[in-house]
């Protein structure tokens, strides 16, 4: 008995670590390996169409972003842009998510319409989106002119602001089915009991709403916050589409410059070293999350 | 003794009712009147799609700018022609690589999962959080590396290369997804197969996955998704027919200025259709699988 109580323990670690090996192999090969060699090649001096010039130049590709116009502005444009889509997106999901953990006719073709634009590679939501916007013959000018709200067609993405709030506009389109999820399956999860014992208390519909709905909604809100704040901090396809960047930088995000960076201009060194910056900034936002649930004794594995 | 309480009968209006139908009302417009438009549109002739004031319903509804897909028009293979004559082979791709995402990972993330909801050893935890950790890089910082990687191997513009990378994007999460699915699985099912003699392999097979079906699908559907939406690695990765995806080829009517909106319009109703069909088929498993997965943590 003894014998056994001792072989188990340690026959269920091999069996648990071949049983991950499959997995684990891929990811070393396929991310961690490649990872590591960005971090190299964002040591080099290294433009495909300057082949004579790689050399090692330490972190020179590091230094020089405290001082590179267009690396700065991407950096604010990509700030400003998660904060707009998040602010959105976040009240946008949750009352939606409220709307449809109430009862009513029509809840599931609501539930359908909302897993749409999921559905949506963010390409074809930049497609669908341009064709809405356009100067000429947008859907959006139709409509308004149509309404008596406007006199002439504006052409909404020519001006530097303009395109930011729409192509912002387009990503909380996309990204909202996914926090809407998050967020139902968290509200659904919240005991009836709390909420009758709040009305028996007499609380109003916006007391239940903050003493009950929104401390259990923390968890859920937390994971959208840090899910859809990783997603704007690396928006790029919609935009690609949408705007191409413009009109000059006001719409370029840290993502789209870097991919400009890597297949324009074919600079691999450069482009690893904005890659970094954005994976670690990434990794710090994920970090402090975490630490959050853990203190809060949300985080269980 | 409720009747005493009562307040005398009087018409009340239902507030609250009316302002959940309000907001489920401006919500459905909100979400289905950007897709209509390009489904109007996918039925429009180019004339009708680009008048001024706008036709919302087609006046001359035509498949024209479906059919051109299969065999293009003079006018269509003037303009945007390779984009056009690319769409079918990049459907076909994309379905290729999405089903195949899906069936690896789930093979991968079965065993792993599986080590994780019923068996104890020594940094479980670190693990879990590591596969998590690899999640957070973004696809940019390993895009160079790998770009050469499949290079070197000759896996450029094949399948083989976008499915083994969008492997690695959904890994993660399926991972997470099946855990929690696998922990609710009550452990005597299991130990009722040993009882008869069932090895690990059968009694996995035929006892444990069937139970755990709903969980495996949602984590497939996952799967499928990041793979059929994902632009920035088969951008890199692919350069024909042969390995392009919907997403590359749907960019190329974007920076084409010639293209008719209206064929745009066409390949971009086709693009969403495939996803959409699943994402409506297993709505519920969706939303419990997203449930066992993040909120729980």
């Amino acid at each position: 008995m003894a014998v056994l109580a001792e072989r188990r323990p340690l026959g269920d670690a091999a069996k648990a670590w071949a049983l991950n090996a499959p997995a684990m192999v891929v990811i070393a090969l396929l991310v961690a390996y490649p990872i590591g060699y960005s971090f190299y090649v964002s040591l080099q001096k290294n433009n495909l169409k300057r082949p004579r010039a790689k050399r090692f130049i330490g972190f020179d590709n590091y230094k020089s972003l405290l001082s590179d116009h267009a690396f700065l502005s991407a950096l604010k444009v990509s700030a400003l842009f998660v904060v707009v889509v998040l602010g959105l997106t976040v009240v946008l999901a949750l009352v939606l998510a409220l709307v449809l953990n109430e009862r009513f006719h029509g809840r599931g073709l609501l539930l359908s319409l909302a897993l749409l634009p999921w559905a949506m590679p963010g390409v074809v939501n930049g497609l669908m989106w341009r064709t809405i916007f356009d100067a000429k013959t947008g859907a959006l000018n139709g409509l308004l002119q149509q309404l008596g709200l406007i006199d002439d067609y504006h052409a909404w993405l020519t001006s530097g602001t303009g395109a930011f709030l729409f192509t912002a506009l387009a990503q909380v389109w996309n990204t909202l089915p996914f926090s809407v999820i998050i967020l139902l399956a968290g509200l659904s999860t919240i005991p009836s009991e709390l909420y009758d014992a709040a009305t028996v208390d007499r609380a109003g519909a916006w007391r239940r709403f903050t003493q009950v709905t929104v401390p259990w909604l923390l968890h859920p809100l937390l994971i959208v916050l840090i899910l859809e704040t990783m997603n704007a901090f690396r928006a790029f396809d919609t935009i690609y589409v949408l705007t191409g960047g413009g009109p000059g930088d006001a719409t370029t995000t840290i993502a789209l410059l870097d991919v400009q960076t890597v297949l324009t201009f074919t600079d691999f060194g450069l482009g690893s070293a904005y890659a970094w910056v954005i994976t670690a900034i990434t990794l710090l936002i994920s970090v402090g999350y975490i630490g959050l649930l853990y203190r809060k004794g949300n985080f269980e594995v | 003794m409720s009747t005493l309480v009562r307040a005398p009968l009087r018409y009340r209006i239902p507030w609250k009712k009316i302002v959940l139908y309000v907001l489920a009302v401006a919500f459905a417009l909100y979400l289905v009147l950007p897709f209509y438009w390009i489904v109007a549109m996918s039925f429009m002739h180019e004339v009708d799609a680009l008048s001024v004031p706008p036709h919302w319903i087609p006046v001359h509804p035509t498949l024209e700018n479906y059919l051109g897909f299969i065999h293009p028009n003079d006018a269509q293979q003037l303009v945007g022609g390779r984009a056009v004559s690319e769409t079918p082979y990049s459907l076909r791709n994309s379905l290729i690589v999405a089903t195949s995402t899906a069936l690896l990972n789930l093979a991968l993330a079965t065993f792993a999962a599986y080590s994780f909801s019923r068996l104890k050893f020594r940094g479980s935890q670190v693990l879990l959080v590591l596969y998590l950790l690899t999640r957070m890089v973004p696809g940019i910082a390993i895009i160079i590396p790998f770009y050469l990687l499949m290079r070197s191997f000759g896996l450029l513009d094949t399948y083989l290369a976008l499915i083994l990378s969008y492997t690695t994007f959904a890994l993660p999460i399926t991972i997470w997804i099946l855990k929690d699915f696998f922990r609710s699985v009550p452990r005597e099912l299991e130990e009722a197969a040993r009882v008869d003699r069932c090895g690990w392999f059968r009694t996995m097979w035929t006892v444990f996955l069937p139970v755990a079906a709903p969980g495996l699908v949602a984590a497939a559907v996952f799967a499928f998704m990041t793979a059929w939406n994902e632009f920035m690695f088969a951008l890199f990765l692919t350069s024909t027919k042969a390995a392009k995806t919907i997403p590359v080829v749907a960019a190329n009517f974007a920076t084409d200025f010639n293209t008719q909106f209206t064929v745009m319009a066409a390949a971009g109703v086709l693009a969403v259709v495939p996803p959409l069909v699943l994402a409506l088929l297993f709505q519920r498993k969706l939303v419990q699988g997203m449930a066992a997965g993040s909120v729980k943590g």
